[in-house]
């Protein structure tokens, strides 16, 4: 309650040094040593109680983001702390989002070291060749969209020169993706043939050189023509292997793939392709490990009328090697379709001089029959204040499907911002 | 006769007297020198622009940039290289421009929180740059062949020409008014009018000094004069022919801006 007051008081305390812009803060700017950040609340239920997991609130956040950068000579360091109290877990927290030094080397060569959020690929909510960590609990609980990308710590060399631009990341030890553990979510289980919310953990690979995660980008634009290819050494990022033991673990997995964005139209059209090689499973026959996979992608995002945008997108996972899975499965009727489709939808509208943008982000898959609606309404109230208000809306037919397994998780969320 | 003879020899004795003395009555050639002075001073430049952002009743919001800008063509296309610093919400994102004549602008704008690099799809130009009553089009420029131009004063400071958008549905505005001065060709005084006949936006120039050699705007001012709301703008440290590579504008430069550029020049 005490943490309650502060965050009212905060804002007093900094509007009182708040003065117009006059000539002197011009001069001020360049040298000051900043720390900008935020104090957040948020606030989110489910609809209904989930038998499986106690108390129906789904995201009780008092959050507090600093942010700094120092510059030594040619070196840089960036640090993005949070820190806060998370009330469904029942615990205070401290995470690092970015502590990272970076620097150049020679003309041409960009480095940064350190814990680092990395993204890339066209995909809007999609990941295809992005294998970089994402935290899902985050992004059902209603957390800002920023929170989707997990950290890691990394070593990221990007080269560019006319012909072709690369960046590869080295991420020593692997860092998978926050998963649904049961803590705040219940999930499917293919053993237990229903819903569960064990609070597990999953067995991770063994700290070593030949267990870290290797991801390699080249691109180049062409005349507003974006291309690249991609390459991944590393793991599954969910747990979706299974030990001798039945432990939950990450299978080795490789990655090959390659995007294209361009504008077409009235709009702008991207496409992309990854092949997830299974490195323990090539054919398919062994039950405790995925399958390798197709993953594609294609979208068209355009203005349709002043302020308001519409993205679509259609999405296929292609298991390989389905025949071989169903032959030696502990349970077919759990396993994936041979194709799963997926088609989204980003409606925006921007009103009020951006003040206020309304927003609803759909998934639904035609061959799993299920659904995931994301509503969002922000509110922009001043350069201080803001609002959001959404929802994380699941729903589907049969209980083993990717949103169907989360129907009971299905929230409202409201949070306020005071950045500073 | 005398008349003639005397403009002659002005015009051989003080070129660029005679040059500033002149008056043209071609609207189009006064249009043209007009885009190349706002938008296209020296090959390349760098400037720091503040906005204050203040709604009816009179709450105010802030913006801090700095802005790089590099010619490919005098009057054509052109890139731009965004990198803003207030407030803090948007600290540290990062607007790309391929501005282009013939085809759509290409514009990219990279999330710092999510390291994502953004692609923008094209879009209506004349909405909110950044929260401001600025449009992008304000502040990149409005392609001449838009709309057509009509000189229809000429006084002692300005020419006065009247504009109408090419294809009505292109714009919100059905004619506007602009006030050039007749020495430096910067637009001083932009009046638009709605289709109801109504005037509704104003944007003036409050300050204008030169600067490397460069007529410059370093103060002005646009105001919604529906809702009262208005937005001022500041340039500060502004640089004209700096050297700028092509390099400056790629995606390099969102997720690392680069320093060497955007530094303050001394002095």
């Amino acid at each position: 309650m005490r943490a309650w007051c502060l965050l009212l008081l905060m804002p007093t305390m900094l509007f009182a040094q708040d003065n117009m812009w006059d000539d002197d803060d011009w001069a001020e700017e360049e040298e000051r040593t900043y720390w900008t950040g935020f104090l957040e609340a948020g606030l989110g239920t489910r609809f209904e109680e989930d038998p499986l997991v106690a108390g129906r609130s789904t995201l009780e956040d008092l959050r507090w983001r600093a942010e700094t950068e120092w510059q030594l000579d040619r070196y840089t360091v960036d640090l993005k702390l949070d820190a806060g109290y998370d009330g469904v877990e029942n615990e205070w927290f401290a995470d690092i989002r970015d502590l990272s030094l970076g620097f150049t080397l020679g003309e041409n060569t960009d480095v940064s070291i350190g814990r680092q959020v990395q993204t890339w690929g066209t995909g809007d909510l999609l990941f295809l060749n992005d294998l970089f960590p994402k935290d899902f609990q985050s992004f059902f609980s209603g957390r800002d969209d920023e929170y989707l990308k997990a950290p890691g710590n990394a070593v990221r060399v990007s080269h560019f020169s006319p012909a072709v631009n690369v960046d590869f990341v080295w991420t020593p030890e692997f860092e998978p993706d926050i998963y649904l553990t049961g803590e705040r979510f219940a999930f499917f289980s293919p053993l237990a043939g229903n819903n569960v919310a064990p609070r597990f953990t999953a067995l991770e690979p063994q700290r070593s050189f030949d267990n870290g995660e290797f991801a390699l980008r080249l691109f180049r634009t062409v005349e507003s023509s974006e291309y690249a290819l991609y390459a991944y050494r590393g793991f599954f990022k969910q747990p979706s292997g299974l030990t001798t033991s039945l432990q939950p673990t990450f299978a080795p997995m490789s990655a090959f793939g390659a995007s294209l964005r361009r504008p077409a139209g009235p709009g702008l059209f991207n496409a992309e392709i990854s092949y997830y090689d299974s490195r323990d499973d090539r054919d398919g026959s062994n039950p405790l490990v995925p399958n390798s996979q197709l993953r594609l992608l294609a979208g068209f995002e355009w203005e349709a009328r002043t302020n308001f945008t519409i993205g679509l997108q259609y999405y296929v996972e292609w298991t390989l090697d389905h025949d071989e899975l169903l032959a030696n499965s502990f349970a077919t009727e759990f396993e994936p379709d041979e194709r799963r489709h997926l088609i989204t939808n980003r409606l925006t509208w921007r009103a009020g001089m951006d003040k206020y943008t309304t927003s609803l982000f759909t998934f639904y898959s035609p061959s799993d029959n299920d659904f995931y609606l994301r509503p969002q309404f922000a509110y922009r109230h001043s350069d201080q204040w803001s609002l959001s208000i959404g929802g994380n809306v699941f729903g589907g037919e049969e209980q083993q499907t990717f949103f169907k397994q989360l129907q009971d998780a299905s929230n409202l969320y409201l949070r306020l911002r005071f950045n500073y | 006769m005398k008349h003639w003879l005397k403009l002659a020899l002005i015009s051989v004795i003080l070129p660029g007297f005679a040059a500033q003395g002149e008056t043209l009555t071609d609207a189009e050639e006064i249009v043209r020198r007009a885009n190349l002075a706002a938008y296209y001073g020296g090959a390349d430049g760098r400037s720091e622009v503040r906005m204050i952002i203040s709604d009816a009743q009179d709450r105010q919001q802030r913006r801090q940039f700095t802005v790089l800008r590099r010619d490919i063509e005098d009057g054509g296309d052109q890139q731009f290289l965004v990198v803003f610093s207030q407030p803090s919400d948007v600290r540290g994102t990062v607007f790309l421009v391929d501005k282009h004549i013939q085809q759509d602008d290409d514009r990219w704008l990279y999330l710092p929180g999510l390291d994502l690099v953004k692609r923008i799809s094209a879009g209506d130009k004349r909405t909110s740059f950044v929260g401001a009553h600025y449009f992008y089009e304000d502040v990149s420029g409005r392609r001449p062949t838009d709309d057509t131009h009509e000189l229809t004063d000429t006084t002692d400071q300005y020419y006065v020409l009247t504009h109408a958008p090419v294809d009505s549905s292109s714009a919100e505005f059905s004619e506007y008014v602009t006030w050039i001065d007749r020495q430096t060709f910067l637009p001083m005084k932009i009046e638009y009018t709605n289709s109801a006949g109504k005037l509704y936006r104003r944007v003036e120039v409050l300050k204008a000094e030169k600067i490397d050699g460069y007529p410059t705007v370093t103060a002005s001012r646009v105001s919604d004069l529906l809702t009262g709301g208005r937005t001022d703008m500041q340039f500060r440290y502004i640089k004209y022919d700096i050297g700028l590579p092509n390099s400056v504008f790629t995606e390099r430069s969102l997720r690392n801006p680069p320093r060497d550029w955007l530094e303050r020049p001394a002095g």
